[in-house]
């Protein structure tokens, strides 16, 4: 009776023992702070089910055997296999990831919008298009995006650029790859929630738990993606991932310093009891300003500082700040801000150059305002203006021409302040609130042939000089300028919310002036 | 309190103020200048015609050419010397009020004289723009002044001044007839031909009033038909004032500045605060007035609304146009209240106290 007990228990022990080796989940979090202030994240979950084969295609023909799964999730697993994909990847992204400012992202899949891709083997069953076809619909009601809009007008096969980042397995079969951006799909709580129905703790532990859709939407740039492989020797891989960059300034108001419940809004009470392993990596920042991170449990290997998670004590709140730092600072309104150029000369002559700045009418310049620094200091004598013309509202931009002296080896900044108007409702392009382009400034770089404009410090002149070959325009680059815009769905509101209250107080000016006082009697007659 | 300890007292204390550092933002704020009185405005036109350019060729300078004459030869415009002038053109403005009321008072001194000229110098709505250093504090004192000549009969300097108001504003114009009335002389024709181009609306970058939005969001169709329909509502009501208010013209002037304060193109809030400011002439009026408590609550809502609004809208980007628009209604249901009390108390006062049993009605 006791061992008859124990032996079912010791069995039951060794099936969830069995089931537990074969499927492993592994969560990380990454933070990597950015040269402009900004914090790039990066959310991993991944599940790995060893042992485990993708369906091979030739047999879709007959009843897929039966598939358990303990963390591995349900709902994807039953797509791949009804579809016998071999390879998957999907992301959903918003904004504009900025490489000059950001570098490389962790998961290249940074193209906006929504992009899907898979290695599906060739099968006389079922074509890979009719694959390809139910494949998206499913896909599509599984995240709440409108990926069945990937028909075959958006579909192609660019098996140059998209290499399969797992094996594919031999079948004898070849396979195709089957791609198809949206890049007009918006991104937001709806494709969340079934991403986190996919975690086996969903979000209500460990690293999970930090995923406030609050937060992760106002970001400047985020990206939630879904990546099946197969890997030859160990099984099939499914990485959800969920990528961000955030900026710190905005929320804190002028420093840089993060910490988790100021980014996310929230900490890590509980960490996953599923999860083989549970980490938080941050990037230390290679500028030699002091950093101090926070908690003192952590390690620190190749650059990066890990944090485990399971071990570390709870809640857990990771905060960093740069605490010599004063206010990291930048920012205009909508109704006037600062125009800036910056030039810099490398080579060992002094030069000039003419410089062009047309504008249309809706950026007006302060000249009064014109300021010159060269390597920080203040010369208004660089710069002598040859032209300007004003622009005239509704008829003409601004012309403004100027030649610049620029010292050798210096860097010349200009900068005025600019006012923005507030246009009327019919001058709006159809998207309004993305702002007005605005044309490049142009240079045009002069030489004199006469050697005071020589750096005095050379006693010989550069060996080339007679041949030297200045470029004979260059353009700056074209920058976005965003202004105030009206409610461009309340004109009729608009026109009689002013004209009651106007038509109100010309009546009762009206009532007030034209009529006579009279006394009446409210009282009886006295007797 | 003796006038002659308080007067410079407060004198002293505007130039302390004016001198102080201030937040470079004040001269850009929508409410306290608009781009007719805009100082930054008049600094780049002063520094363009310096270069030999043109000031009026482009759309940024709207100021008249007596200002541009003034700072560029008499005057230059630095710091030290625009918180001078302003604060002696705010002076001149607070000493002018209280000869008015003398004037009307027809005694040499009086006990009101230093709380007239504290309700004048004390005022936010004018001690803000003229911080920011705003033209419409030079505005607002050639109206005083011409208003003080008037009141004392003498007409040629009164009708200078008033000549001087209209070339910096035009709309101004709607004081020409019950100043003359006030004169009690004939028409004089010494007035500078005025420029046309505040009727026209070409700048909407004026935010307070209530024109702006509304010409914003109007089709281009229409426009020159409102436009002169917004126009000619603010002269209809010149000669109905001034008839019905005839026994006393300097009433009929004070209610036609608030109807200047609601209806003008580009308004700021120096030209509410003129308005507040003159009411400490007729204190006979205050018993009269019917509900002075709402129209000062609405004045403090707007007021706050205001800046808050436009800073939520513009600078941080949380906030929507109609929040603004909406404040600037609110600043116009309350300026129109106060308007309507005026109006409303003026009248009612002639019919004096009521006897027993008796009610007042209009028929």
């Amino acid at each position: 009776m006791f061992w008859r007990n124990n032996i079912l228990a010791v069995l039951l022990l060794c099936c969830t023992w069995c089931l537990a080796t074969s499927e492993e989940f592994h969560e990380a979090l990454t933070f990597r702070p950015l040269q402009d202030g900004r914090l790039a994240t990066r959310f991993t979950f991944t599940t790995l089910l060893r042992g485990a084969y993708p369906r091979d295609p030739s047999t879709l023909q007959e009843e897929d055997e039966s598939q358990h799964y303990a963390i591995f999730p349900l709902a994807l697993g039953q797509v791949l296999r009804e579809y016998a994909v071999t390879e998957l990847h999907l992301t959903l992204n918003a904004g504009k990831w900025d490489y000059d400012h950001w570098g490389y992202p962790d998961e290249p899949g940074v193209g906006t919008g929504a992009e899907l891709w898979a290695w599906m083997g060739e099968s006389a069953a079922r074509s890979v298009d009719e694959r390809w076809k139910g494949l998206r619909n499913a896909l599509s009601g599984q995240f709440c995006a409108s990926l069945g809009s990937l028909d075959e007008q958006r579909t192609t096969s660019p098996e140059l650029t998209f290499r399969p980042e797992g094996s594919l397995p031999q079948w004898g079969t070849t396979h195709q790859l089957r791609h198809g951006t949206l890049p007009s799909e918006h991104v937001c709580t709806e494709n969340l929630t079934p991403f986190l129905k996919l975690l086996p703790c969903k979000s209500l532990t460990g690293i999970a738990s930090l995923l406030n859709p609050h937060r992760l939407f106002d970001a400047d740039w985020h990206g939630l993606g879904v990546h099946v492989r197969y890997l030859e020797n160990e099984g099939i891989e499914v990485r959800l991932s969920f990528q961000s960059v955030f900026d710190p300034v905005r929320y804190s108001n002028g420093r840089r310093d993060w910490s988790l419940r100021s980014v996310f809004d929230r900490v890590i009470d509980r960490s996953c009891p599923i999860a083989h392993s549970s980490e938080i990596r941050v990037a230390i920042p290679k500028e030699e300003t002091a950093v101090a991170i926070t908690p003192d449990s952590y390690t620190t290997h190749a650059g990066f500082v890990y944090f485990n998670v399971s071990n570390a004590s709870k809640p857990l709140d990771i905060s960093m700040s740069w605490p010599d730092e004063q206010k990291f600072e930048y920012g205009s309104s909508q109704s006037r801000g600062r125009l800036s150029v910056s030039i810099t000369n490398h080579m060992p002559i002094t030069i000039q150059t003419s410089y062009l700045e047309s504008m249309p009418w809706l950026l007006q310049f302060y000249l009064h305002s014109l300021q010159i620094y060269s390597n920080g200091v203040s010369r208004d004598d660089l710069i002598s203006i040859v032209s300007y013309i004003p622009s005239v509202p509704h008829v003409r931009p601004t012309l403004f021409q100027a030649i610049l002296t620029l010292p050798p080896k210096s860097t010349l900044h200009l900068s005025m302040d600019v006012i923005k108007p507030f246009l009327r409702y019919t001058e709006h392009p159809p998207d309004a609130q993305r702002g007005w382009d605005l044309p490049p400034a142009v240079l045009v770089p002069l030489l004199h042939s006469n050697s005071s404009t020589l750096d005095p410090g050379l006693s010989n002149p550069p060996s080339g000089f007679e041949q030297l070959r200045l470029p004979r325009r260059m353009y700056t680059p074209v920058l976005l300028v965003d202004l105030a815009t009206p409610d461009f769905s309340m004109p009729y509101n608009v026109i009689i919310m002013s004209c009651t209250l106007i038509a109100l107080i010309f009546g009762m000016v009206f009532n007030l002036l034209t009529r006579k006082f009279t006394l009446i009697r409210v009282s009886p007659e006295p007797k | 309190m003796d006038f002659g300890l308080v007067y410079p007292a407060l004198v002293a204390g505007r130039l302390l103020l004016a001198f102080a550092p201030l937040p470079d933002a004040l001269k850009h704020d929508h409410q306290l200048s608009s781009p007719l009185t805009s100082y930054p405005r008049l600094q780049e036109g002063v520094y363009l015609f310096q270069h030999g350019i043109d000031p009026y060729s482009g759309g940024l300078f709207r100021h008249s050419p007596l200002l541009l004459s003034l700072f560029s030869t008499a005057l230059p415009l630095n710091k030290f010397t625009s918180a001078c002038l302003w604060t002696a053109c705010d002076a001149i403005s607070a000493w002018a009020l209280v000869k008015i009321w003398r004037a009307r008072q027809r005694v040499s001194q009086s006990s009101r004289d230093s709380l007239i000229a504290a309700i004048y110098l004390l005022n936010p709505y004018l001690l803000l723009p003229t911080l920011a250093l705003s033209t419409s504090t030079i505005e607002n004192m050639l109206f005083l002044l011409s208003l003080m000549f008037a009141s004392q009969g003498q007409s040629s300097p009164s009708l200078l001044a008033l000549a001087l108001l209209v070339q910096l504003s035009l709309p101004s114009a709607i004081f020409i007839v019950p100043m003359i009335l006030l004169l009690l002389s004939d028409p004089v024709s010494r007035l500078a031909s005025p420029r046309e181009f505040n009727t026209y609306l070409s700048s909407i970058l004026a935010k307070l009033g209530l024109w702006w939005y509304f010409f914003t969001e109007m089709f281009d169709h229409f426009r020159p038909f409102f436009l002169m329909v917004f126009s000619a509502h603010l002269l209809i009501y010149v000669l109905p004032v001034c008839l019905k208010f005839q026994h006393d013209i300097l009433y009929a002037t004070y209610i036609l500045a608030g109807v200047y304060a609601t209806f003008k193109p580009y308004p700021t809030l120096s030209d509410p605060g003129l308005f507040i400011s003159l009411i400490s002439l007729f204190p006979e009026t205050y018993q009269y007035l019917r509900y002075p408590i709402v129209t000062t609550l609405l004045h403090l809502h707007s007021a706050l609304l205001l800046p808050l609004f436009h800073h939520l809208w513009l600078s941080q980007g949380t906030g929507n146009a109609n929040f603004f628009y909406a404040s600037t209604l609110v600043f116009g249901v309350s300026n129109g209240a106060a308007l309507l009390d005026a109006i409303w108390a003026g009248l009612r006062i002639a019919v004096g106290n009521l006897p027993e049993g008796y009610e007042l009605i209009q028929k």
